[in-house]
């Protein structure tokens, strides 16, 4: 079922959390609501739900209005969750408690929940109280309760922070193909770009009230639509630096490190201009020889990060530049000189006041 | 001749437990740190990690065993004449000082002239990119300055050994990444020794020369990130290390004409005798059974004479995590580039020889790693 979102705002005694935000999914997408702590991503949930009620604007779940209808009346199956277990039920009890409230025969609670169990792989422990359960278990269960009574909306909030690290990735793995089987559509909470990235058809990233951009993963490490965004995105942060284009007879170029570096003529209208070049660590290739356009650097520090391998750069005009190689392979990286390089292509430029990001215009 | 800086020698830490039995948090442990070397304590909460570096600071008694600082043995030496310089990991800052201070606090009481202070101060302030809360409270200060500030204390010390309590908990990302790379870059110009403490292995591979994982209180390998990646001692640290960590299966073997692995409801890696070197076959020796691994960026995908149906595929930016169904698990591959495969596919994978590892089912031991018996 579509969930829109309508120029709504909420404001608190504490303040304006939301300040005439929209957004819609489509029925059977997963968005996730991606922003640091305190942007107001669980009010946006509890808006959606009916728990909260909006200070203007209107929600339409499935086209319908609901604004001023209790989360009871909004006439969808919406479940709220944030993966908490009744501690004195079986796992087989958490999960049917979804279905007891709605008066469903029990020979059916008993079918559905086995399916749920089934798909979930915890069949096997639904006898369990959930402090026999392991943690994975917990979580599966916490799941089925959300997925069994099949809501047309599913409302998660951050439903993997507790989470230890190595079942947050198995978890990070499994649930988007779960969620495809439950065919809800999702609204999904986290603090974690990554999870937002392996997770979302699309994410909207919320910042200082409003949604600072919504679109594809892909779309918004690419083209992030502000530095705010482009620093959200990606281990290790993006490098951020001013510079200032210069317009040369074969197009615009930006000096680091004593070195003029050519940028694509798309971003001509910018010379004389100060801007923020944004550029990520995986998209600077650093060498031990010098190349046309390279720019002298040292390698100060050699970190392994990921099966990648991190250097940090010291320019001779004193700028910290973070590059990022496949690989751990530490043996033939040295300390000491070598040369940095880029793909103009790659490169982000951002307008210092506003932070948007300068979109290239053909010359 | 040993240059080591610190020996632990079968040492043992047993809490008396309050109300309860005791607590066994370290057991025969036995490790050396060399001068100049920078080591890693990497595990989960109560492995033992904080215990052996409050042990080794002083700040808990040894049960068994001895601990050996510059060949002197310290058991029973109290923490201020150890001539090491801790770093907490909850700050522990003197309130009413200000950050300078707090951090030059040391040098006054060890007799170093106010201009020198105020010079190794402010370097390490630069370095730790504090200078702008130096004439501040510790009170008015944020949790990830505070810890800067702790650490910039025991950094500016003259030591023999340096211990750090998860010294970038606090600190987010951008910073983390960055002070990593300064830090380590200081401690080695310097040829410092330090052993520190964390749970989070990005932070261990970063800054470590070796790494000691800690599990249950024992000490599960010690040795740089490079061994623990690429030979892990057992299933522990095969499953632990690695981001993500290897894949395992329990299999089936035969050790014959061809050298067959069958993983138990899943596909079956079948190499020509002669793909693997004697070593590695007498290592296997005659089980039957067996776990196999394969790191996650070593599946090669696309080809080899098995397939599996891919769960999902998920480009983080710089990388791909596939994972695929294999005998009810997730086998999980990463590649540097997107993966053009769609979720609910079937997808050809195989493993190279060189990239199989092999444990005993029972004790869990690596009994080889590619080419190599363990």
């Amino acid at each position: 079922m579509a969930i829109e979102i309508r120029s709504v705002s909420k404001e608190f005694k504490s303040g304006k959390v939301l300040e005439r935000i929209s957004l819609s999914a489509e029925d059977g997408e997963i968005v996730a609501i991606f922003g640091p702590s305190g942007s107001g991503k669980t009010v946006l949930l509890r808006l959606v739900a009916g728990v909260e009620q909006p200070d203007e604007g209107r929600i339409l779940l499935g086209g319908r209005d609901v604004t001023d209808q209790a989360p009871e009346a909004r006439g969808v199956g919406m479940a709220f969750q944030n993966f908490a277990l009744f501690p004195h039920m079986s796992a087989f009890d958490n999960v049917a408690s979804a279905l007891t409230a709605h008066k469903v025969p029990r020979d059916i609670i008993r079918a559905k929940v086995e399916k749920i169990a089934a798909l979930l792989k915890i069949e096997h422990v639904l006898g369990h109280a959930p402090r026999e359960l392991s943690n994975g278990q917990k979580q599966r269960t916490a799941l089925a309760r959300a997925l069994v009574a099949e809501p047309k909306i599913l409302l998660l909030d951050d439903p993997l922070r507790n989470v230890d690290a190595k079942l947050r990735y198995e978890m990070r793995l499994e649930l988007p193909s779960l969620l495809k089987a439950s065919g809800s559509t999702v609204l999904y909470v986290t603090q974690d770009y990554k999870e937002a990235m392996a997770l979302g058809d699309r994410i909207a990233v919320l910042s200082d009230r409003d949604f600072a951009q919504i679109a594809r993963p892909a779309e918004i490490y690419q083209r992030p639509a502000t530095i705010n965004v482009a620093s959200l995105f990606g281990d290790p942060t993006i490098n951020l630096m001013p510079v200032e284009p210069l317009s040369s007879s074969i197009g615009p170029k930006i000096t680091i490190g004593g070195t003029a570096l050519s940028l694509p003529s798309s971003y001509g209208r910018m010379a004389g201009k100060p801007c923020v070049l944004g550029l990520r660590a995986e998209n600077i290739i650093v060498e031990d020889t010098a190349s046309p356009e390279s720019v002298p650097v040292e390698v100060v520090a050699v970190t392994p990060l990921n099966e990648r391998t991190l250097l940090l750069l010291h320019t001779n005009d004193g700028r910290e530049i973070l590059a990022s190689e496949a690989g751990t392979n530490e043996a033939p990286r040295r300390h000491g000189a070598a040369f940095a390089r880029f793909d103009p292509e790659t490169v982000l430029l951002f307008d210092p006041a506003s932070g948007r990001r300068i979109v290239p215009q053909a010359a | 001749m040993s240059e080591a800086a610190l020996s632990i020698k079968s040492v043992d830490k047993i809490y008396e437990g309050r109300g309860k039995g005791p607590v066994h948090a370290v057991k025969n442990l036995d490790m050396d740190v060399q001068r100049g070397e920078i080591v890693a304590l990497l595990g989960s909460s109560g492995c033992g990690k904080t215990s052996t570096l409050r042990m080794i600071a002083g700040f808990e008694e040894v049960t068994r065993g001895d601990i050996v600082l510059e060949g002197r043995r310290v058991n029973q030496m109290p923490p201020a004449r150890r001539k090491v310089a801790m770093a907490f990991e909850g700050y522990s800052l003197y309130p009413p000082l200000t950050v300078r201070d707090n951090i030059a606090f040391a040098l006054k009481s060890a007799r170093m002239s106010p201009k020198d202070a105020q010079r190794s101060v402010a370097e390490v302030a630069q370095i730790l990119e504090i200078e702008p809360i130096l004439d501040r409270y510790p009170s008015s200060i944020s949790g990830g300055e505070q810890q800067r500030a702790s650490l910039a204390r025991a950094l500016v010390r003259q030591a023999d050994l340096y211990l750090l309590d998860e010294p970038m908990g606090q600190l987010e990302p951008r910073l983390r990444a960055v002070l990593r790379g300064r830090l380590k870059s200081l401690l080695v110009d310097r040829r410092m020794t330090a052993i520190f403490v964390t749970h989070d292995q990005t932070e261990a591979n970063a800054l470590a020369d070796r790494v000691a994982v800690m599990e249950g209180g024992v000490l599960q390998q010690f040795a740089s990130q490079k061994d623990l990646r690429e030979r892990p001692a057992n299933l522990f640290v095969a499953t632990f290390v690695g981001e993500p960590p290897m894949n395992v299966f329990e299999s089936k073997v035969v050790n014959g004409d061809r050298v067959r692995f069958a993983i138990d409801g899943g596909p079956t890696f079948d190499f020509a005798a002669s793909d693997i070197p004697l070593s590695v076959r007498a290592a296997i020796g005659r089980r039957e059974k067996v776990v196999i691994g394969v790191r996650p960026h070593a599946v090669r995908l696309g080809v080899g004479s098995e397939d599996a149906r891919i769960v999902s595929n998920q480009w983080l930016g710089d990388q791909s995590h596939l994972a695929m169904e294999v005998a009810g698990k997730l086998m999980v591959a990463v590649s540097h580039a997107p993966i053009p495969a769609e979720v609910g596919e079937r997808l050809k994978f195989g493993v190279h020889a060189s990239d199989l590892h092999v444990f005993d089912v029972g004790t869990s031991a690596a009994l080889s790693h590619g080419l190599e018996a363990a």
